[in-house]
């Protein structure tokens, strides 16, 4: 996969930032802070704790720098796919959390606070076709409602593939078939492809 | 061409949906096949774009000074290791050094019990969460039911009540954390009971609250009060 130029100017900023430098780091939080404050608000809405896993997110990108390796994602995806480990670790945390307190109470009828995944904005959103995000929407939009759904349930929820499919009342050969075929339209949608 | 089933595991893999052992003999095939590398690389690009499909909102204006004051004081890991005469490299294993020669076995034991503490609170954030139970008090019905779980680091917190009638005309239920920094319980917020008599919110006081002795819920005015007025109906100790 070729190099974007946005991509090529994050690997140098996180080349600096491993070498102490506060001005890089400040630049890339610039550009990566609102897709991953807004990933994190959509998957555990509530904002304090989405300010939370960013500043978290954001101290380990400080931390670890060195360790990033462009052979495995680029910055985005790192960053990305980094912040996502923590939300779900949260969920998780959380269910456990609700799961005592409930137990507790002794209600057999609790219901979960969920931020499960959500179809994504209607066309309607999309306003801007050279705007990075309205063109993940645009081509989100174009796959079938059940991939597109299977997906979103894959990556802004907690749920593992074996719950998704109970939830969906899908074989789980389906969801993993759904998933793999949406991310591979997305691929291509996307330019992704070597 | 990659088998589709091994595109499948690649999916999960990048998703983070397989376990430990699906892991393994997924990273022992990438080890061994370029193309599987190439997708899943391609995987990853294409899953973290979805990151963008979520409404766009902006992060608070006051985190970036924050962090950037907060990474003032301290050097990446990489610099961190080239270091070798900076103060903050050898200052803890001149600590750990001297504790080595005045510690007893006995204290170095109870020291590896905490260490392993603070390392489990770390992974799990539950590790970190009291719970409290609220329990009826004047005149409240004796059958209800109610717990707090919360989290001091984070001051947020979460609380379940059951069996509650409705607070009735020109009243509500308010929740007060009991804090030893401060004169007054703090109040965190109005607590909405459901026509079954159930009530769930999280919380997080309205001033930080480091030292919580107990949590209380009284019934206050319509609107909550800044100060609590209203009888305590549920309290628990922390």
């Amino acid at each position: 996969m070729e190099e974007t130029a946005q991509q090529a100017e994050d690997r140098q900023c996180i080349a600096r930032i491993a070498r102490g430098d506060a001005e890089a780091f400040g630049t890339l939080y610039d550009r990566l802070s609102r897709p991953l404050y807004s990933m994190a608000f959509k998957m555990l809405g509530d904002a304090t704790e989405a300010e939370d896993v960013l500043q978290e997110v954001f101290l380990q990108i400080w931390r670890r720098a060195a360790k990033y390796d462009p052979a495995q994602s680029s910055v985005f995806s790192w960053a990305v796919l980094l912040t996502r480990s923590k939300l779900i670790d949260r969920l998780r945390a959380r269910q456990r959390r609700l799961r005592l307190v409930a137990g507790s109470t002794e209600d057999e009828h609790i219901a979960a606070p969920s931020r499960e995944a959500s179809n994504v904005e209607d066309a309607a959103d999309i306003i801007n076709k050279n705007d990075e995000a309205a063109r993940v929407r645009s081509v989100l939009g174009s796959l079938p409602a059940e991939q597109r759904q299977a997906l979103e349930m894959a990556f802004f929820s907690d749920l593992t593939h074996h719950e998704i499919a109970e939830k969906l009342a899908q074989p789980l050969g389906t969801i993993k078939a759904r998933i793999r075929r949406g991310l591979l339209r997305l691929r291509d949608g996307l330019g992704y492809r070597v | 061409m990659i088998a589709e089933e091994q595109q499948d595991r690649a999916a999960l893999y990048v998703l983070g949906r397989l376990d430990a052992e699906a892991i393994a003999a997924f990273e022992r095939a990438l080890e061994k096949d370029p193309h599987l590398r190439e997708l899943v690389h391609e995987f990853r690009e294409a899953a973290a774009t979805l990151a963008l499909a979520a409404p766009q909102t902006e992060p608070p204006a006051t985190l970036k000074a924050r962090l950037l004051h907060e990474i003032a004081g301290r050097a990446p890991e990489s610099l961190q290791k080239g270091q070798p005469f900076a103060v903050s490299r050898w200052l803890p294993w001149a600590i750990a050094a001297a504790l080595l020669i005045f510690c007893s076995l006995l204290l170095e034991d109870r020291q590896h019990l905490r260490r392993q503490l603070a390392e489990a609170r770390n992974v799990d954030p539950l590790m970190r969460t009291k719970f409290v139970e609220l329990n009826p008090a004047n005149g409240a019905p004796a059958n209800v039911r109610a717990m707090v779980a919360w989290e001091p680091d984070k001051q947020i917190g979460f609380i379940r009540i059951v069996g509650l009638p409705a607070a009735g005309s020109g009243k509500d239920y308010q929740l007060w954390a009991v804090d030893a920094e401060h004169k007054d319980p703090v109040s965190a917020g109005i607590v909405h009971v459901d026509q079954n008599g159930v009530a769930q919110m999280r919380f997080k006081p309205e001033v930080a609250t480091r030292r919580v002795k107990a949590f209380a819920l009284t019934l206050e005015r319509e609107g909550g009060v800044p100060k609590a007025e209203g009888p305590i109906l549920l309290l628990g100790n922390t």
